[in-house]
């Protein structure tokens, strides 16, 4: 079982690392009730994706082709700038705009892949591909990865801020849609490259689940964090070690053991409350 | 005493919808007023243009140079499912003098325990927030709006939703602020009867008119009438003003005299 666990070593250096960026940066999406905006945007990567796969097929050749986050990181971040910015303004409800964005962009998404020349794009696109992740993969996502969680740790106090009161924090000078653009801004960018490699189902795991586990289990936001990112690791080893030997798809076992994490820290909370 | 914010001749709007116009008063170093109005009156559009956030249309808004508020939202702007420590909550009042990517130091927490120490809870510094009362979570705004130093205390809607109890502590709590240290308060408040006990100048307005005054000028049955557009009594009883509104009279239209 190790043997084959360490065949794919590369798989799950990648595997942990976006369930690090995703779980910790999830604290955000599930504490502002924007985890929709989350599902969306992965639903936006997906279709950068798709179309990338599409261009490939009816022969454009070249840099969009071959490396299909370009496209995807394009998508996601015209989403980031969408939600960031023109929620305040519209008169359409948030949610709705939300809602739109996400059905439209997976219809396109199943439109381009319909017509897309790669064979397995439909699965890879829902389901991922995390055990292709190469040692070139994984280091890439660890350079987008760490310096988004440096901006994190940087700015944490500016993102709680504005994320907890943000008419307070209006008030004392912070400019609230720049905070909220660079907040969502890394959270695209982490999306659009684990988007490349985990898929939609995965992706939006990391970004909900271990967030929930965090907040079943802390009293404070160290503790959410830290119970976060720790249940977000704990459930990308425990599925790609259950996945690899007993020949399970790698994306769906993570979830379903973020799932029963999450089950786990609500019975320990119900324990405690008593 | 200087005027903390000057309103001269200001139009405030949403775009091409004007919701009040032509307003013209200071709010003065010192000053407890309350800004009362049914919800919907332009209430919260007066606020937003003293606080800088809403500049005028037309006129203009004036604020003294380096002018601190103090700003205490209404309760359901904040959100509760944060897990964070009343001291937490306080110390975000200091972030901006902390400044951008700095963390609070010792100071700061002294500083924020004194403002809990102020507010009269400083032993739930550790607790957590969500396990508050309506009026303990209150009084943490309260103190996250004083440890910033503030030269104007600026309170919106702050006894929604509170039983009389609660009400009354927060409410004497306030006035107790603004007479222990003479600090400009400015209270935000659809219910007359709550605050024209406690403050000393009252802004009222109604469908687009908008009044301002020592209590006496605006709480008394002619002015009320007027603005309300049906019959009003005020009372008194043990000291405390009573305003009613008279029972089966016809409704008076703004500006008729009865």
């Amino acid at each position: 079982m190790i043997e084959a666990i360490l065949l794919f070593r590369d798989a799950l250096y990648g595997a942990l690392v976006i369930a690090l960026v995703c779980s910790a940066l999830g604290v955000y999406v599930v504490l502002r009730r924007i985890v929709f905006v989350g599902a969306s945007l992965a639903q936006m990567s997906t279709l950068g994706i798709a179309i990338s796969f599409w261009l490939a097929g009816v022969g454009v050749a070249g840099v969009i082709t071959t490396r299909p986050v370009i496209l995807s990181l394009l998508a996601t971040l015209l989403g980031v700038v969408f939600f960031a910015t023109g929620m305040r303004r519209a008169r359409i409800p948030a949610d709705a705009r939300i809602g739109v964005a996400y059905v439209v962009a997976g219809a396109l998404a199943i439109l381009f892949i319909a017509k897309a020349a790669v064979g397995e794009a439909h699965d890879i696109f829902l389901q991922g591909n995390i055990l292709g992740i190469t040692r070139g993969d994984w280091l890439v996502l660890l350079g987008v990865s760490v310096p988004v969680l440096l901006v994190h740790v940087l700015f944490y106090k500016e993102f709680l801020f504005i994320s907890f009161d943000q008419e307070t924090a209006r008030t004392l000078g912070y400019r609230v849609e720049r905070w909220t653009l660079l907040l969502y801004l890394t959270i695209g960018l982490s999306i659009a490259f684990a988007m490349q490699f985990a898929g939609l189902m995965l992706v939006f795991d990391f970004l909900v689940l271990p967030a929930v586990t965090g907040l079943l289990l802390a009293r404070g936001m160290g503790g959410v964090f830290a119970w976060a990112i720790g249940a977000g690791l704990a459930a990308a080893v425990i599925g790609f070690s259950l996945s690899v030997p007993f020949d399970l798809p790698t994306g769906p076992a993570i979830v379903t053991v973020s799932g029963a994490l999450v089950i786990l820290a609500w019975l320990l909370r119900r324990l405690r409350e008593r | 005493m200087s005027a903390l914010v000057t309103f001269d001749h200001a139009t405030l709007a949403y775009g091409r919808r004007v919701v009040l116009s032509d307003l013209t008063f200071q709010i003065p170093e010192g000053d407890f007023l309350g800004l009362v109005g049914p919800n919907g009156s332009g209430k919260t559009t007066i606020l937003r243009a003293i606080l800088g956030t809403l500049e005028p249309t037309a006129g203009t808004v004036t604020r003294r140079p380096e002018l601190r508020f103090g700003y205490v939202p209404q309760r359901d702007q904040v959100d509760y499912n944060f897990p964070l420590r009343v001291l937490d909550v306080v110390l975000m009042g200091r972030y901006d003098r902390v400044g951008i990517g700095r963390r609070p130091k010792r100071d700061d927490r002294d500083r924020a325990l004194a403002a809990l120490d102020a507010v009269g809870i400083r032993e739930l510094a550790m607790e957590p927030l969500t396990r508050l009362s309506g009026g303990q979570k209150q009084r943490t705004l309260i103190a996250r709006a004083l440890v910033g130093e503030p030269n104007m205390l600026v309170l919106d809607e702050p006894t929604t939703g509170m039983d009389l109890v609660s009400t009354t502590q927060i409410l004497g709590l306030v006035r107790e602020l603004h007479e222990r240290s003479g600090l400009t308060v400015l209270m935000v408040s659809h219910a007359l009867n709550e605050i024209a006990n406690y403050v000393t100048r009252i802004a009222l307005v109604q469908e687009g008119s908008f009044r301002i005054g020592a209590v006496d000028e605006i709480v008394n049955e002619r002015t009320l009438s007027e603005v309300y557009g049906i019959p009003v009594e005020v009372d008194s009883f043990d000291g405390h003003r009573i305003v009613l509104a008279r029972r089966g009279a016809a409704v008076v239209k703004p500006g008729e005299r009865r």
